[in-house]
């Protein structure tokens, strides 16, 4: 009698515990996530001051103004975000596919280039802005003028991911089966149609990796706009994560207005991130 | 690596003398700030606003140290020339508590990446070995956490954050990243590779489900557990954003954010907030060079495998 209640019990603890172990991990992966989401949604539609502890529903009110309002700086907070987007994206493919190639191509001290290439990946974003805020003033005053303060940031994000994202182009070039080089070489074809004809489509998945990658980071970048240029010259490096940052902390109640930011900024990276999702799932199919 | 000899064997001497040099030249770009870092750190202000581009102080090169031995005017009669090297370091300790923003960054990551193995080494056993009704949605839920931009969590986590009263607290800075959904599914994917045998002969060996976790499936699963250790105690290490936004007492401020107090605090100081940017790179660039093959593995395998 005792001993099938310890059973039981025992099984009903069995079906218990997985739960036990999951519940920790799952329950602050989600609050700081999904609930997070939600309170963010929620915020969106008041008038609010986390500081005053004041809210007051105003419904879509928050979005009208960002997007329409005559003040708003929106738009131009998009419009730097993207071209901070564009030249990231083209400057990582640009410098981190050709370092990757030539990192395989040198044969000698990839293992010394890649402690190198990758030291900016393991350096504070802080450390690095400050350093950065030195080298564009001593060659240019990138920062001081509206038109280069913005490319001298893309600047600094590209050379600062070079490293990282050449470890993953080096890990899917090693994939590429040699076989398929002698093929095309049989076939005569020279370095660049290697290069165009075998290189480029192997690549394929990795490529849309490292971009999608590439522009989900960069559409939110912040810490060098904060401490490098504050959003200036003349409003030219405000992006869109700074305007969040600076609506909702720096000005009084207006974190309502500034989740509406923040959601919009999540529509237009749920894109990618949703580009980012069939990436992975056609990899998977590839893989298998 | 058979296949990366190969490779190599078909190319040119030529062209992989040239392949060389470019990687040199791209190493010297990649390595001149923090050359440039450490250089300035080491000067006097005055030094450094007479002369912001020279990688080494004036005093310590050859053409003024000839020229004071001769007689003439020269960088070594500057005031403060004398100083020591590590002046600045002394100062930026003295005058901009460094230390005590790198004791907090190190407490912060030290109990962020414990936490994060301990929960997610836990939820990734569960998801690897158990059935249990749900599973597949939570972990699908789970993943499905990784694609809210961070950019877009600053505000409610905040407000979540302020309505648990943790607002300028450490608790407030650690809570929100001591689990993770990538941790989870880089231990899971780990845990998955270990053959079933032996966690049934340990079964018979009368081990419980605990004693399996620790004494079987752990010992095996070191490389990933090193990686994700690794790469949690990076990302602690250079959080910026969001110490920025919950922490208003100096006392709590990690490293990252003290730099930025620090360069607003002295103004036109800058060798010493260079000195102070060496302290708080430098941690984590010798704990690369210690563990670095652990996480160039773990980037290939976040980026390639899925």
């Amino acid at each position: 009698m005792a001993r099938t209640a310890v059973m039981a019990s025992s099984t009903l603890l069995q079906r218990v515990t997985p739960y036990f172990y999951i519940a920790p991990a799952i329950g602050i992966a989600c609050l700081f996530s999904f609930v997070s989401m939600g309170v963010s949604l929620w915020v969106s539609f008041q008038h609010y001051d986390a500081f005053a502890g004041g809210s007051q529903f105003v419904g879509l009110d928050n979005y009208r103004r960002a997007l329409f309002a005559e003040d708003s700086y929106f738009w131009l907070a998009m419009r730097h975000t993207f071209a901070y987007v564009a030249m990231s994206v083209v400057g990582t493919l640009l410098s981190a596919l050709p370092l990757a190639l030539l990192c395989l191509r040198a044969h000698y001290g990839q293992a010394l280039f890649r402690t190198l290439y990758f030291l900016p990946s393991i350096t504070p974003g802080v450390v690095l802005a400050l350093v950065f805020f030195h080298i564009f003033g001593n060659y240019g005053q990138l920062l001081d003028h509206a038109w280069s303060a913005l490319p001298a940031l893309a600047l600094l994000g590209v050379w600062a991911g070079a490293g990282y994202n050449m470890v993953i182009f080096l890990a899917g070039l090693t994939e590429i089966p040699q076989l398929l080089y002698d093929a095309a070489r049989v076939d005569g074809a020279n370095q660049w149609q290697q290069f165009r004809h075998v290189t480029l489509p192997m690549l394929r998945n990795t490529l849309v990796f490292v971009t999608v990658m590439t522009i989900i980071g960069s559409f939110q970048v912040f810490t060098s706009v904060y401490i490098m240029t504050s959003g200036g010259p003349e409003r030219s490096t405000e992006v869109i994560a700074y305007s969040i940052f600076l609506n909702a902390f720096s000005v009084a109640g207006q974190m309502g207005y500034a989740s509406a930011l923040a959601w919009l900024l999540f529509a237009v990276i749920f894109v990618f991130v949703f580009l980012q999702m069939r990436v992975f799932r056609s990899r998977r199919i590839y893989d298998e | 690596m058979n296949n990366e000899m190969k490779t190599t064997s078909t190319i040119s001497l030529h062209g992989r003398a040239v392949a060389l040099t470019l990687m040199v030249l791209g190493a010297l770009v990649m390595v001149y700030p923090y050359a440039y870092m450490v250089g300035s750190s080491v000067k006097t202000r005055k030094e450094f606003a007479e002369d912001k581009t020279s990688l080494i102080p004036s005093r310590y090169q050859i053409g003024e140290q000839i020229a004071h031995a001769r007689g003439e005017p020269s960088a070594l009669d500057w005031p403060g020339a004398d100083w020591s090297v590590l002046r600045n370091y002394v100062d930026a300790i003295r005058y901009g508590h460094i230390d005590r923003y790198l004791a907090n960054s190190f407490i912060y990551a030290v109990v962020i990446t414990s936490l994060q193995l301990f929960f997610n080494t836990l939820a990734a056993y569960a998801f690897a070995r158990m059935q249990f009704w749900g599973r597949d949605v939570l972990f699908g839920l789970l993943l499905a956490t990784m694609m809210v931009p961070p950019a877009v969590l600053l505000i409610p986590n905040f407000i979540i954050i302020s309505k648990l009263g943790l607002v300028d607290t450490t608790w407030g800075v650690i809570i929100p990243g001591f689990a993770g959904a990538f941790g989870i599914f880089l231990l899971r994917q780990s845990f998955l590779n270990i053959p079933a045998e032996l966690e049934h002969a340990a079964r018979i060996d009368g081990c419980g489900t605990w004693g399996i976790l620790t004494n079987v499936i752990l010992p095996l699963s070191k490389p990933a557990l090193i990686t994700l250790g690794m790469f949690t105690f990076m990302g602690s290490w250079n959080m910026f954003e969001w110490p920025l936004v919950v922490l208003s007492n100096q006392d709590f401020y990690p490293l990252t954010v003290g730099l930025s107090l620090f360069r607003s605090e002295t103004g036109a100081d800058w060798p010493r907030v260079f000195a102070a940017s060496v302290m708080g790179a430098a941690p984590l660039i010798v704990l690369f060079l210690v563990a670095q093959r652990y996480l160039v593995g773990g980037i290939s395998l976040s980026g390639m495998k899925g």
